[in-house]
């Protein structure tokens, strides 16, 4: 069988993420303004459409505004970071879709 | 999943739609952010779906719970999650005989699926003579685990993948290139596109490393070729926790992704070719190496020895869409190309202005994102360029006796990096210089 091999670990370290929860949710959407958010991918554009036209049907007046990602990277790390927040906090609620 | 954490990160709710085979990996990026508790609605519209019929139909079964992802209150622990128990192994992972070792690494998700050499105390202190970095300087975080890139794990991963001391100064480069923003390794190395990075080595490491710019370079067989890219990619895996299916989504996987290294015959370069590095802004005598992300390799064969044969199978063979043309050309073309008048930026520009296809080919004309940023040509007939501009293209020879050409696609960029030797480098070289297959003759 040959001899003993004590071995090194080769998975990284991470330092400790501080943990976080996610906001407070509506009570209702009825009258609110939902962000749809779309990622740049191929489908985001139509899904967003589609859900638009759900939520319209859905809730009385509910209205949307839109933000587009332009490049595959997280927004807020973008040169579009500062005009995302600031469209952020003009929603009561964002829909994100993937698209992939 | 990164924007929504940041949506939620301003105080406001969020959900996310995602396809349905996208849930771990959505959930892996959430929770490396810190926030696992962002609300997941997965969706069962096809992946980048064109057909309106599907997508509505998929968006309306997700709808209610679109609605409750907006709506229903949080539980406790979306509120304030728990802390996660640490998934570390220390920093001895295991001790047993060599087939323990093997099932234990592989079990564990720590293998390409290969054999891997224990990374003992002693192979992993010989591997850092060839770095005088202390074992534990922090070259930098590697997403999307954000796992801490220590000298000592490069040189463990190093050890598992067979790599000799040699390459420790390009593996600590070639981690520096995929931290470099430039480079966009997040985007491309879990994409669903299967990017596998390609190395293209310059400089007198070339040599010094025995790294094959020669008949196969892109075939196993070389000690240096083979293990620095699979050293590379067990780093990705276990350091950036890039994982197969989970993290890393490529549709198809890509072959590359075990190893894609080669090195540019510079001395194949014929007067007035720049090699690579030359071309992306580096001294000829610096030691550096360029990474790309393509996902396609393409070998194809003249239409004729000259130089019109060499450019007329390149101008038909190109493919519509991809971004970024690697072109790796075989010294004897270099050298008939170079008779004939031509230059490596010469090649360039004639294949932008001359490459070119029907816009029914283009996917601009079908209104997908595609290789041409223009307003999408309106007649079918009209020919559209392959590439977005003569600086989509780089030139390297490499490669034996013979004829194929190869034609490497991708989307990103070339991003290059010089390497940094050690002092006692000569040494480490002169240790490991001679260690070559001696093949028998038969």
């Amino acid at each position: 069988m040959g001899g003993i091999y004590e071995v090194l670990s080769p998975w990284a370290e991470v330092d400790p993420v501080p943990l976080r929860g996610i906001s407070p949710r509506l009570s209702d959407l009825s009258g609110k303004r939902i962000g749809l958010f779309n990622n740049n991918k191929l489908a985001a554009a139509p899904i967003l459409d589609a859900v638009e036209t759900e939520l319209r049907s859905r809730f009385d007046g509910l209205t949307v505004a839109r933000f587009g990602r332009r490049a595959h990277e997280n927004v807020a790390q973008t040169e579009d970071g500062p005009r995302y927040e600031q469209w952020v906090k003009e929603v009561d609620a964002v829909v994100l879709a993937v698209g992939d | 999943m990164y924007d929504a954490v940041s949506t939620e990160q301003l105080d406001t709710p969020a959900v996310v739609l995602v396809n349905e085979g996208f849930g771990f990996d959505a959930r892996s990026a959430a929770s490396g952010k810190g926030m696992p508790g962002v609300r997941l609605v997965p969706e069962t519209v096809p992946c980048e779906c064109t057909v309106p019929e599907r997508i509505v139909s998929g968006v309306r079964a997700a709808m209610d719970d679109v609605v409750a992802g907006l709506t229903r209150p949080l539980t406790a622990e979306e509120r304030s999650p728990a802390p996660r128990e640490p998934d570390g192994a220390g920093r001895i992972a295991f001790k047993g005989h060599l087939a323990e070792v093997q099932q234990f690494c592989y079990r564990r998700g720590w293998t390409d699926g290969l054999p891997v050499n224990p990374p003992t105390e002693e192979a992993v202190r010989e591997m850092l003579t060839g770095t005088d970095l202390p074992a534990g300087h922090l070259v930098g975080k590697m997403v999307p685990r954000m796992g801490k890139v220590t000298v000592e794990k490069i040189a463990i991963n190093a050890v598992m993948a067979g790599a000799l001391p040699t390459s420790m100064p390009l593996l600590i480069a070639a981690v520096e290139a995929l931290l470099d923003p430039q480079a966009a390794f997040g985007t491309w190395q879990v994409s669903t596109g299967s990017w596998a990075p390609f190395w293209v080595v310059n400089g007198p490491i070339r040599e010094q490393l025995r790294i094959n710019s020669g008949s196969g370079a892109l075939s196993p067989g070389d000690i240096a070729n083979a293990t620095i890219g699979r050293a590379i990619g067990l780093m990705v895996k276990n350091l950036g926790g890039a994982r197969k299916g989970m993290e890393d989504m490529g549709v198809l996987g890509n072959p590359a992704k075990y190893t894609m290294v080669i090195a540019e015959n510079e001395e194949a370069n014929p007067d007035g070719w720049e090699p690579l590095h030359v071309r992306q802004g580096f001294q000829r005598d610096e030691s550096c190496l360029t990474v790309s992300f393509p996902n396609s390799y393409l070998q194809i064969w003249p239409y004729g020895s000259d130089d019109k044969g060499i450019i007329r199978a390149l101008s038909s063979n190109m493919v519509p869409r991809w971004r970024q043309l690697t072109l790796l050309l075989p010294p004897g073309h270099a050298q008939t190309l170079a008779d004939a008048g031509w230059t490596k930026s010469d090649i360039a520009t004639y294949l932008y202005e001359y490459a070119r296809v029907p816009a029914y080919r283009s996917p601009d004309f079908w209104g997908v994102p595609g290789v041409v940023r223009m307003r999408p040509p309106l007649n079918a007939e009209d020919p559209v360029p392959l590439l977005r501009s003569p600086d989509s293209l780089r030139i390297v020879v490499v490669g034996g006796a013979g004829v194929f050409m190869g034609l490497a696609y991708g989307a990103s960029q070339w991003l290059t990096r010089r390497v940094q030797l050690p002092g006692n480098w000569e040494s480490v070289v002169r240790k490991y210089r001679n260690f070559v297959p001696n093949h028998v003759s038969y």
